[in-house]
């Protein structure tokens, strides 16, 4: 095997595990939004993406409509989605603040959607085929794939909307006072169900854009989110909490992880690869690659 | 003098079983500092939750300018003018010090007047100023206390409320922060006082009460508590240390 590895084969696998990380990373940033601000952790989101993906699927088959233009369609969806799951489902289990039942209401939403998707959809994979689905944009040696690289600029942009809300405005800046110190936040005036319907909206607002990078890129079923919610809890390890480009990188080191794994052991490893890393960083370093661990005064 | 902004009526809180306060009267007069002092779990601290909308009482009502607040959650109790500055200051201390003062006028109502409040407090305190792009948590412990009474004026309150504004702070910080207190309180400000720094408090009070056990156990002008023998036999044993 070792006869064909050169410089370019290796770059190639990096880019490509870049590619597919920054969807898991767009997962972790939707997961570590919520989770930072609300201490629940959604399960549920890879259904969610998965959900986003079905529509795309729909929009591109029933209506025509071409994956890109979706982005606009199904990304503000999400945006609402995500702000009326809040106040039907979660506002209540908040107001209690009970982990347990914020999650067993994240794990009943996942089957619910897994199991509606079934139903609707049926569990054959389904993709969406374009025009551009197979070209590919050659540099030098490396062939990079239209569909993954526009997925990852969707991404990059995505994130950047994320940091800026977050940095620039004040609901952003409310809700990283309010994922810091809610009683201080509420003490200055901030409603938390405010900020939180603004989190919730944001996190599946992300995954109605990386259910669209997934729609045109690979193959999907009803239940591929689960897993995916899984890796965007490892990406998220990685990364650390509370930090947006942090989830990004964690979900990209994670693709690349497992694209190098895929293609140096097997397939089968590349999962195994994944979660012994997520053990690791939690055993060794538990507050993620990229925060300085920082006493409080 | 019976200009009374803020009405506190025989106000009742239990944390489950434990009985926290335990019918509480008392009232503040507009433009004046009142305290409430004495010693650890008298509950000073539980009487500023209540009237932040932090805790509920379970009998009893609080007033400002005859308006129960009593009930009403927190974001609403700083919206009509109450704001508090908590114990241990609670800052965000990720976020920079122009943001945690940026969102101290969150409220609907600081939010018109938030330019000339900012420069208000610039103008108080000039080292927030040039601290300005540093995050909240890399301050000192003397800058962050101000911060955190800064955050407090964004909203525009009509009463400020200081939970141990002198706690965690060297003597000299100490001293500097009441000469602020009363500073403030000369520019207008109305002040409600708790503090375990007992001799400082009543120096700068117009008016004081002393909690024990959850219920009002004196009540006078500041003068005339500090020279109260009971008060100095309990509470001031160590007034030569406290006034160094």
């Amino acid at each position: 095997m070792l006869e064909y590895l050169t410089a370019g084969l290796l770059l190639q696998l990096l880019i490509n595990g870049i590619l597919f990380g920054t969807m898991y990373g767009l997962a972790a940033i939707g997961l570590s939004l919520i989770f930072g601000t609300m201490h629940i952790i959604f399960l549920s989101q890879g259904a969610v993406i998965v959900l986003m993906a079905y529509f795309c699927y729909w929009l591109f088959t029933l209506l025509h409509i071409d994956p890109y233009i979706s982005t606009v369609i199904l990304g503000s969806a999400a945006l609402l989605l995500g702000a009326g799951l809040y106040q039907l489902l979660f506002r209540r289990a908040v107001r209690m603040e009970d982990k347990n039942i914020s999650l067993l209401i994240a794990v009943g939403l996942m089957f619910l959607l897994e199991n509606l998707m079934a139903v609707v959809w049926t569990a054959n994979p389904r993709s969406i085929s374009t025009s551009y689905t197979s070209s590919s944009i050659s540099i030098g040696n490396l062939d990079i794939s239209f569909t993954r690289l526009m997925g990852f600029v969707i991404a990059i942009l995505a994130t950047v909307g994320v940091t800026l809300f977050l940095k620039r405005t004040l609901i952003g800046k409310a809700v990283r006072a309010a994922s810091e110190d809610i009683e201080a936040a509420r003490l200055v005036g901030i409603s938390p169900h405010r900020g939180n319907t603004a989190t919730f909206a944001i996190g599946i607002g992300l995954s109605g854009i990386a259910g669209i990078a997934i729609s045109t890129t690979y193959p999907f079923d009803p239940y591929f989110g689960f897993i995916f919610s899984l890796k965007a809890m490892i990406a998220l390890a990685l990364g650390g909490l509370g930090s947006v480009s942090g989830a990004l990188l964690g979900g990209i080191i994670l693709g690349v992880l497992e694209s190098w794994a895929a293609f140096f052991i097997s397939g089968g490893w590349a999962d195994a690869i994944g979660y012994g890393v997520f053990l690791l960083v939690l055993m060794f370093k538990p507050e993620g690659l990229f925060v300085r661990s920082i006493k409080k005064a | 003098m019976e200009n009374r902004l803020l009405e506190i009526k025989d106000l009742a809180v239990a944390y489950g079983e434990a009985q926290a306060l335990w019918g509480v009267s008392a009232h503040v007069e507009k433009g004046s500092v009142v305290s409430f002092v004495g010693a650890n779990g008298a509950g000073k601290s539980t009487l500023l939750r209540t009237i932040a909308g932090m805790n509920r009482p379970h009998r009893g009502g609080v007033f400002l300018e005859g308006r129960k607040l009593s009930g009403m959650r927190p974001e609403d109790v700083v919206n009509s003018g109450i704001s508090l500055v908590p114990e241990g200051r609670r800052l965000f201390s990720r976020l920079t010090v122009t943001e945690n003062l940026e969102l101290g006028a969150y409220v609907s109502r600081a939010r018109p007047s938030s330019t000339e409040s900012l420069e208000r407090v610039y103008g108080l305190f000039p080292i927030l100023k040039a601290r300005g792009r540093q995050i909240a948590g890399s301050l000192s412990g003397g800058e962050q206390q101000m911060l955190a009474i800064a955050r407090s004026m964004m909203s525009n309150p009509s009463i400020l409320m200081l939970d141990e504004p002198s706690l965690g702070l060297s003597p000299i910080v100490v001293k500097l922060m009441f000469e602020l207190i009363g500073t403030l309180n000369r520019t207008g400000m109305t002040i409600l006082l708790v503090e375990q720094n007992i001799y400082q408090a009543l120096k700068i009070s117009h008016r004081a009460y002393v909690m024990k056990t959850g219920r009002i156990a004196m009540e006078g002008s500041g003068e005339e508590l500090l020279a109260n023998p009971d008060v100095q036999n309990a509470y001031l044993g160590t007034l030569e240390e406290t006034d160094a």
